[in-house]
């Protein structure tokens, strides 16, 4: 209490001694810049940089969600719906909610109510776990209740949700397999490219198929809706919406009767010989449309997009035929003797024969180097023109007109001419059909073998050229593509799979008209000639093709039986794939095909029945009977 | 010109009640609309406010003189208050900087800062003739260091530096020579890269987000960021009371209490800002003048110290708000939610009521609400309380 007497001692009542004022006066300046200071600051944020900071905010506040369109159809020729889109309730998990110790009994839990093996849900989880907050789908298709089961069960499944969607359902995918593909999830290393797209990482893609090579149109564009969202990430409510545009739909160019049909042919055809592999492509020579084409083995569509199970994938990856690849357009072969019109027609427009002028075929041409070539026909062919040549597949008579013959001095068209008519047919370089993965196959030339192989240009290997052997590689789509451009008088056509693009309301949106890729540089009389070869080998007694003939039309084309290296037989001969190409009817072709029976042996006798049911069933729309040729029918000395 | 606003006595308790009200109005955008009544922070916050203004006129009527007499113990209750929060204290948020008592917390720091204020202000004018001593400048810092180093064991050292920037004032005024002054600043700029090396993770952290905010914009640096969208988006006139999406739709962070001032930015724009920082400007001055026209060395170092205690907080809470300054953790004092602050900020303000009140009385005992015998001729003969 005495602590404060000095205060009345000292200052007293009128002489307080104090001093500072002027130090005091200075701070209160000090404090007044300050503030001025903070005012001067005020005035640039809230006038200065005010728009700015409102385009901030406006962003801070607004979520947009996109809205997916649902994916475009694709129908057969005739408006027939080969997909739909099916409702579909797939289960994700967001493993930052699921504490490890609950892993175990949640998983069970899933694993009786999604169907999915509980070790397949493990997998995703444990991979899921790299990124924990971003959910990751464990089953993509449940059934309706399991997911009403799920959803009430949500306390016992802590980061558990089932979302809506839809799921591709191919009505015909066992058919279509090759032609559709399929849609999945983007595989990892796609994930950025499509979401430049604008397609989020978790949507299922086309994979394969129509359903890859029309990704883009069949999806259709997002739509947006903006919400207004709070700093928690609540929705408040919607500020601008703006509808999805719905993908377009797809119509092929072929029928599902027909596709169906052919497939069946080929199928027994393989049945009954025993053959596991074979490719059918059927166009339409003025058009270019693609009529059918199919690949054995194939798959179902649906097994990938119902959810394949593991065995039965695996069962598809391991299976050494690689049913997944669709070999009439990815599949690289050898052409064999269904090559030789390209020879002839070079021969022809070059000079190097004459269509009257002979070549003798005693069945074997040996060079002073001393390889020996051999025909098909050990006794040999006699004096052979251009078109008996082509009807008879005198190799004898290719060998001379292309690598030329050292002891008649005659002068061959020579590798690089040879080369030059592969590329007009269309060979070396892709067709350009709407499908993903088409191979380009093989023009050969001394330059690529020197360079890949380090190996210099032989005779032998224009001769190999010649007659469709050795490094040349063509796939069965080239191959029909060729028969097709001989039979519509010299265009080579873009084989044609879609023949139009239709708007939600089923009105066309774009159609695909048909496109010349180029013009055969032959002339009329040297495509008669050719043409009248290939009515030959099918129509004429001394013919390769006979077993092509159809009792409905006239069938003009080749035959083709192409060695590769693998074991030779007992009579040591290399294995062949069996081939037929052609077209019909011979004077007014509406079809043109290959057919390529794997390992099939010769192509007269494995390959052009094919061709002739189909061309009969085509010709009729009735399904020819039953194949009754059995395979020791071969003749073994047939080396087409 | 300062001096005649000085006698218009009332100017102090309308920035004082403006700045409250300002304070109430934002927390009544933000309560949560299930409270209803006492639950109502903004309804607790005007009773608070109507409670510590009749504290502050109880004070006034009381001669400031007394607190002389109670200094020492007030300051070594406050230190006390200090160590017991350290070791008992509730530990929240990375910090022990309160005690809960029942429903009430008790922010022991809030009031050291008026302990402090009486504490250096009983000091200085008792060694006045001394001032420009280095002795007494060091005692002083010493009497500084023990509550702010306490503090900055909590950790806070936003607070601990508050201590710092009050002394300053305080010694200054109270006469020290320059050298002495700004030798403590050398060393502490100095002991910068020492101290950055002992410094706490957060510290650091703080001081590189005031560097560069966009640095980490979800981070350490998303409430200057989105503090700074606040304000520039409300533009003039803001965008209304209880509108704006950053605090309305909670981007912005403790919004009520060190964001507050961010807050009032969005809604009601530069006009708001602007007027609170004027409400500010003229309590901090009339502070200041009430310095000026106390009647004896230790009123006068009261009012310095309780004017640089405004506005350093002020200061420090605004400028971190526009970006000027690193985050810190200083509530605005009067507008944030805060009770403790609220209340010890409007018990200072009824000392300063009280330096006013008598600035001309007679000596301790005598004193009298009517006796007013001012010591500068601007005082008019009815200055005071009792007007």
């Amino acid at each position: 209490m005495e602590a404060h007497p000095r205060p009345a001692a000292r200052t007293g009542a009128g002489q307080p001694r104090i001093s500072g004022t002027r130090r005091a006066l200075l701070l209160g300046g000090a404090a007044i810049a300050g503030n001025t200071a903070l005012a001067a600051r005020l005035w640039q944020l809230q006038v200065v940089e005010s728009d700015a900071y409102r385009v901030q905010a406006a962003q801070n506040r607004a979520r947009t969600r996109p809205i997916q369109p649902l994916r475009g159809l694709i129908y057969d020729r005739d408006r027939e719906p080969l997909v739909a889109n099916a409702p579909v309730f797939s289960v994700w998990l967001r493993p930052a909610e699921l504490p490890p110790e609950r892993e175990g009994p949640v998983l069970a839990n899933l694993a009786v109510l999604s169907g999915e093996r509980s070790e397949d849900l493990q997998f995703k989880l444990n991979q899921a776990r790299t990124a924990p907050d971003t959910p990751a789908r464990l089953a993509r298709a449940v059934p309706r209740e399991s997911a009403l089961t799920i959803e009430e069960r949500r306390h016992d499944l802590p980061g558990v949700t089932v979302r809506t969607g839809t799921r591709r359902e191919y009505a015909h995918g066992d058919v279509f397999g090759h032609i559709l593909g399929f849609t999945g999830p983007i595989p990892a290393e796609d994930v950025e490219a499509y979401r430049r797209q604008g397609v989020r990482f978790d949507e299922d893609i086309g994979l394969a198929g129509v359903e890859r090579s029309l990704q883009t149109q069949l999806r259709g564009r997002d739509g947006e809706q903006r919400l207004e969202a709070d700093a928690f990430g609540r929705t408040l409510n919607e500020l601008s919406f703006r509808p999805p545009q719905v993908g377009q739909h797809a119509v092929l160019t072929i029928a599902l009767n027909e596709q169906k049909a052919i497939r069946e042919i080929l199928a027994r055809h393989l049945a009954l010989r025993d053959r596991g592999a074979g490719a059918v492509v059927v166009l339409r020579p003025d058009s270019g449309d693609v009529v059918a084409m199919v690949s054995l083995p194939d798959y179902d569509s649906n097994i990938f997009t119902r959810g394949a199970s593991s065995e039965s994938f695996a069962l598809l990856v391991s299976d050494p035929r690689r049913p997944l690849i669709n070999h009439a357009i990815s599949g690289l072969y050898p052409p064999g003797s269904t090559y030789k019109v390209i020879t002839a027609s070079g021969a022809l427009e070059a000079g190097v024969v004459l269509p009257q002028s002979k070549i003798h075929c005693d069945g074997r041409l040996i060079l002073p180097s001393g390889w020996a070539f051999d025909d098909w026909l050990p006794q040999g062919h006699g004096l052979v023109d251009l078109e008996r040549a082509i009807a008879e597949s005198c190799n004898i008579y290719f060998y001379n007109v292309s690598g030329g013959n050292p002891y008649t001095r005659l002068q061959g068209l020579g590798n690089r001419r040879l080369a030059e008519f592969e590329r007009s047919f269309g060979f070396g370089e892709r067709t350009g059909i709407d499908l993903p993965g088409e191979a380009s196959g093989l023009v050969p030339t001394s330059e690529w073998k020197n360079k890949n192989l380090q190996q210099p240009w032989v005779t032998g290997d224009t001769y190999h050229a010649a007659i469709g052997q050795g490094l040349v590689q063509v796939t069965p789509l080239q191959i029909a593509s060729m028969y097709a451009a001989i039979g519509n008088g010299g265009r080579v056509m873009r084989p044609r799979l879609i023949d139009r693009m239709l708007d939600q309301h089923g009105n066309v949106a774009v159609r695909t008209p048909p496109q010349v890729r180029s013009v055969l540089p032959i002339s009329d009389e040297n495509l008669r000639l050719l043409q009248s070869g290939l009515y030959r080998a099918v129509n004429e007694p001394s013919g390769t093709g006979p077993r092509a003939r159809s009792s409905h039309t006239v069938v003009a084309g080749k035959t083709g039986t192409a060695e590769y290296s693998g074991l030779r037989d007992a009579e040591g001969r290399l294995p062949s794939h069996a081939w037929f190409a052609g077209y019909a009817p011979a004077e007014q072709p509406q079809y043109a095909f290959a057919v390529l029976v794997r390992d099939g042996g010769e192509g007269s006798f494995a390959a052009a029945p094919i061709a002739r049911d189909i061309v009969d069933y085509l010709m009729t729309g009735d399904m020819p009977p039953l194949p009754q040729e059995r395979p020791d029918f071969v003749s073994p000395d047939h080396r087409l | 010109m300062l001096l005649r606003l000085a006698r218009i006595e009332w100017a102090i308790v309308v920035s004082t009640i403006a700045l409250v009200a300002f304070g109430v109005l934002m927390l009544s955008t933000t309560a949560d609309p299930g409270a209803n009544g006492l639950q109502n922070q903004a309804v607790q916050k005007a009773i608070l406010g109507a409670v510590g203004l009749g504290v502050a006129f109880a004070m006034a009527q009381i001669d400031y003189r007394a607190l002389h007499g109670i200094a020492v113990p007030l300051f070594l209750a406050g230190v006390l208050a200090l160590v017991m929060v350290l070791l008992v204290g509730d530990f929240d948020l990375g910090a022990r900087r309160w005690f809960e008592v029942g429903a009430i917390v008790i922010q022991p720091s809030e009031f050291m800062k008026v302990a402090a204020v009486v504490a250096f202000a009983k000091y200085l004018a008792d060694r006045r003739d001394s001032t420009r001593a280095f002795r007494t400048v060091m005692v002083s810092l010493g009497l500084m260091l023990i509550p702010a180093g306490l503090i900055f064991l909590q950790p806070d050292l936003g607070t601990a530096l508050i201590f710092g920037a009050i002394w300053m004032a305080m010694v200054f005024v109270a006469g020290a020579q320059w050298w002495h002054l700004l030798m403590p600043v050398a060393i502490a700029l100095a002991a910068f890269p020492f101290a950055w090396f002992f410094a706490q993770d957060y510290m650091r952290q703080r001081f590189v987000t005031f560097l560069d905010p966009g640095s980490d914009p979800l981070g350490a640096g998303y409430n200057v960021l989105q503090a700074r969208i606040s304000i520039g988006s409300g533009g003039w006139l803001g965008h209304g009371l209880g509108q704006g999406s950053q605090s309305q739709l909670e981007f912005l962070r403790v919004r009520d209490t060190d964001f507050i001032f961010a807050m009032l930015g969005e809604q009601l724009g530069l006009a708001g800002t602007i007027g609170l920082l004027a409400f500010f400007t003229l309590l901090i001055v009339q502070a200041l003048v009430i310095g000026l026209r106390a009647r004896d060395m230790f009123g006068r170092l009261l009012a310095i110290g309780i004017a640089a205690m405004i506005f350093t907080q002020s200061f420090v809470n605004i400028g971190m708000n526009v970006g000027l300054m690193p985050v810190t953790g200083i509530t605005l004092p009067l507008v944030s939610l805060g009770k403790n602050s609220l209340l010890v900020t409007l018990l200072s303000v009824g000392i300063l009521l009280s330096i006013h009140a008598h600035r001309g009385a007679a000596p301790f005992r005598q004193q009298s609400m009517h006796v007013v015998r001012g010591s500068l001729p601007a005082a008019g003969p009815r200055g005071g309380l009792g007007r």
